[in-house]
């Protein structure tokens, strides 16, 4: 679906879903709970169009939210996510490790958060290709051998 | 390792971001290879080198590297 949206709108639109889905919990939640919501969705209109305007700089942010990453652009996101992922795991193990210590009932997020970190691990090695160089080639034997370079 | 990024940009009376539309990349980008804060990818190496009508060789020079210095 987002092949067809503009590329400054990609990142706005995808906070704009994440912002009304949250509002529109809050508002399925009942009791005052609309006032929430309301908040919620102002709050994320203001939010999705500040990454709009930030989209059109001529800066690393800018094309962060512009979703118009260069090679670099693209390899300082993978890394800031990795960050964000170790950390994430981490801070759930934390959570885990001292609920158990303290005794509290509300070991079980910790947990299930980190399960579903490890299981990304996992499911990133898969995807990205961990095991599929394949056989060594026995007609090659010799060949792997570093080359001399010639200056 | 080094590069005659700048080098040849200059010589040629290039600006930053006019390099970098050529590429294909940010100006950003651009001034992170030229400072040697980012290594290219092969891609990239050979799209620049051939921009400037230079071999990937010529145009980074991995001596800084080997020598150690």
């Amino acid at each position: 679906m987002t092949r067809f949206i503009a590329l400054r709108l990609r990142r706005p639109a995808l906070i704009a879903m994440i912002g009304t889905a949250y509002a529109a919990a809050w508002l399925v939640h009942g009791g005052n709970g609309w006032v929430w919501a309301i908040t919620l969705e102002v709050a994320t209109v203001a939010w999705a169009v500040a990454v709009y305007v930030r989209g059109g700089r001529d800066t690393d942010e800018g094309a962060l939210a512009g979703s118009r990453l260069d090679e670099r652009q693209q390899l300082v996101a993978q890394r800031s996510w990795a960050l964000t992922g170790k950390v994430g795991m981490l801070a759930s193990f934390a959570g885990f490790a001292v609920s158990i210590a303290v005794r509290s009932a509300d070991w079980l997020p910790f947990l299930v958060i980190l399960a579903v970190t490890g299981f990304a691990f996992l499911m990133g090695l898969s995807t990205y290709g961990v095991g599929e160089e394949g056989p060594a080639d026995d007609a090659t034997d010799g060949l792997n051998e570093r080359a001399p370079v010639s200056h | 390792m080094r590069n005659r990024v700048r080098e040849q940009r200059t010589q040629q009376g290039l600006s930053q971001a006019e390099v970098a539309a050529a590429l294909g990349v940010s100006r950003q980008t651009v001034i992170s290879i030229e400072s040697g804060r980012y290594l290219p990818s092969l891609p990239l190496a050979f799209r620049i080198a051939r921009f400037f009508d230079m071999t990937v060789d010529k145009m980074f020079d991995p001596e800084d590297e080997e020598t150690g210095s």
